[in-house]
């Protein structure tokens, strides 16, 4: 990434709230036009870098730079940083085109008034709600809001815009097609879209750039397949929720977890030694069938129909729920008996192993 | 069963409360048509008639009865209850809107805030009185040491009002404002502003009435032109007669617009509030 294309860079940015780190020491770089989504569980400090980025709040340590300046110390008026808030954020005494109006009519700088009716307009024929430009913002539903927020927001003209997880306040059919859209908007617009999100779905589809956030850290940034294929700690593993994760010791070549001894090609530096393999990797077999790689007893407890596969829940001797997952385009689902022992296993060439003595 | 004994019991209670509440003024309402000038505030009404509102707006013949001397301080109260609701109101305002960010010794200042509503009324319009004369030079007037007596005394109400709007205030519409590239200055002017006005004019409304009829304070504090209360309590010590009555009613029906006005401009803000509490529901 070079310098003429970063849009903005963090730099050891830190904020602590009380004994509790927020933020701890974050080092990020943004290309200029493009979706970044940001995952991170709960806490772990997603929402304060934001709000660190958007000027409603101070770093303790650390600079920001936006556009090649440095908007530490520069207040949130004053920054051209368009914020989009779960929960909308609307005014609620004014009007759909009042709402998208407000930034041009009371920003710093003057903007002639048939300049502002057209760029209004115009803002609301791109998030589709032309012809609601009279009503009360009592008066649309969720997604309406939503896209009322994003064009008073886009109508600015900010090069980068914040969404704090846009999409958490709307029913889960919505959001679906929330995403497409603001994709889209994004592809139309020069701008570099930040979207903070808990969900690895949302940050998996949405984003050109995913970036991994816990424990106030970046822990991992890359383009969805990277990190969908090759996360590159166990947290990121975790947070993805695609994967199996089993405790073991890991030792250069090999790996011993509750499923045996199995080699392992390559073993990733890590902190602790974790083996993972993807749910839809994992194999289903009958007790007594010849398994050639690794091999786990586990009791059968449910399944869960997703449309385009389903899910197999197990439960292994040590209580831990292991899922695999059938792609339906793969064959019929099993008919698997509640309760009965199978035996999992998988191509261990696809398990993805961290370790101590890993190599970085 | 419980509620057959208690719910008697309560009725009761709250038919007791109302007369109490409501007796005087029915009394006093009922004595202000005595006869005049002849008849006393007393009962009974010898005949029924409206001679001492005519009384009060000098429309009778002289009698021995003098006019009650309540114009000039009527127009003073009205003047002082005004600039003490501004005054109040503003600091409020401002107050509650520091509250909303913890500083240091906010707990403190709190308590110091609400405290100066328990203090002894007299006290502080002598304190007052003492401080201004003797130590600063200021000569007590009504619009001197009263209104800053009045001021001290309707603060805290105004910013309790106003705490309480700012607690259940949603700041990020003040962020999506300057997100918007709007000044914080502004902001408060186009979002902040209009959002808490209903708390705003409660704050108004209770500055105004508590200054209008504030006696204690007053009595030290306004010097030697008196305000209502006190030009009032000036004609009970020589003779008590039913202008005085009629007078209370006229007072009171003035209250009644005032809070018909209150009533009208929250009805008109109160759609406003909704929407903001809509909006708060599905945040």
């Amino acid at each position: 990434m070079n310098q003429m294309n970063s849009i903005f860079r963090l730099e050891g940015v830190s904020r602590q709230y009380g004994d509790v780190a927020a933020l701890d020491g974050i080092n990020f770089e943004a290309s200029n036009n493009e979706y970044i989504s940001l995952l991170g569980p709960s806490g772990s400090g997603k929402t304060s870098l934001l709000r660190v980025i958007a000027g409603f709040e101070k770093p303790d340590s650390g600079r920001v730079w936006f556009e090649g300046r440095d908007i530490t110390d520069v207040p949130a008026h004053e920054r051209g940083i368009g914020f989009v808030f779960q929960n909308f954020a609307l005014f609620p005494h004014l009007t759909v085109f009042e709402n998208v109006a407000f930034g041009l009519r009371n920003g710093i700088k003057e903007v002639p008034q048939d300049e502002i009716t057209s760029r209004v307009f115009e803002a609301i024929e791109m998030v589709g709600l032309a012809g609601l430009e009279d009503r009360g913002t009592e008066q649309i539903s969720g997604g309406q809001k939503q896209r009322v927020a994003l064009a008073r927001t886009l109508v600015m003209q900010p090069r980068l815009v914040l969404l704090d997880e846009p999409l958490g306040a709307l029913d889960a059919n919505l959001r679906d097609r929330m995403q497409t859209e603001l994709r889209a908007i994004r592809e139309k617009l020069d701008v570099t879209f930040l979207h903070v999100t808990g969900s690895e779905t949302e940050a998996l589809a949405m984003g050109d750039t995913v970036a991994v956030l816990d424990a106030g850290k970046v822990i991992q940034s890359g383009n969805s397949s990277e990190i969908y294929d090759a996360p590159a700690s166990p947290d990121v593993a975790l947070f993805l929720n695609r994967f199996n994760l089993f405790d073991g010791v890991a030792t250069g070549t090999t790996f011993r977890g509750p499923f045996g001894q199995v080699a392992t090609p390559v073993v990733r530096k890590a902190s602790r030694d974790v083996y993972a393999i993807r749910y839809d990797r994992v194999q289903v077999f009958n007790m007594g069938d010849a398994i050639p790689g690794p091999a786990l007893d586990a009791r059968y407890v449910a399944s869960e129909y997703l449309g385009s596969s389903i899910m197999y829940f197990f439960e292994a001797a040590d209580g831990k729920t292991v899922e695999a997952e059938h792609h339906l385009s793969f064959g019929d689902p099993q008919d698997y008996k509640v309760g009965q022992h199978y035996v999992l296993s998988w191509d261990p060439a696809q398990a993805i192993v961290f370790g101590q003595e890993g190599a970085e | 069963m419980e509620s057959k004994i208690l719910k008697p019991i309560l009725a009761v209670y709250v038919g007791l409360f109302l007369l109490f509440l409501y007796g005087p003024f029915f009394v006093l309402g009922t004595l202000s048509f005595q006869q005049g000038p002849e008849g006393g505030p007393q009962f009974p009404i010898i005949e029924w008639s409206t001679y001492w509102y005519r009384h009060l707006f000098g429309m009778v013949p002289p009698s021995r009865i003098a006019p009650l001397p309540v114009g000039e301080a009527l127009i003073r109260s009205l003047t002082l209850a005004f600039m003490t609701m501004v005054t109040a109101t503003v600091l409020g305002v401002m107050a509650a809107q520091a509250f909303r960010k913890r500083f240091r010794g906010a707990g403190v200042v709190f308590y110091l805030i609400v405290l100066g509503m328990m203090v002894p009324g007299v006290l502080t319009g002598l304190g007052t009185s003492l401080l201004a004369n003797n130590v600063l030079g200021i000569e007590r007037h009504w619009w001197t040491t009263a209104f800053v007596a009045h001021v001290v005394y309707t603060f805290p109400f105004a910013f309790l009002v106003m705490l309480a709007i700012l607690n259940r205030f949603d700041g990020s519409v003040e962020e999506a404002s300057w997100s918007l590239g709007v000044s914080p200055i502004r902001t408060f002017r186009k979002v902040t502003f209009p959002l808490i006005f209903p708390g705003v004019l409660s704050a108004m409304l209770f500055a105004f009435t508590l200054s209008f009829d504030e006696f204690p304070r007053t009595l030290f504090a306004s010097g030697r032109d008196q305000t209502l209360p006190l030009a009032i309590y000036g004609t009970f010590s020589v003779e008590i007669h039913p202008n005085i009555f009629a007078f209370g009613v006229m007072t009171t029906l003035f209250s009644f617009a005032l809070l018909a006005v209150y009533g009208i401009l929250m009805g008109l803000s109160v759609r406003r509030a909704k929407k903001q509490a809509m909006q708060e529901d599905i945040a």
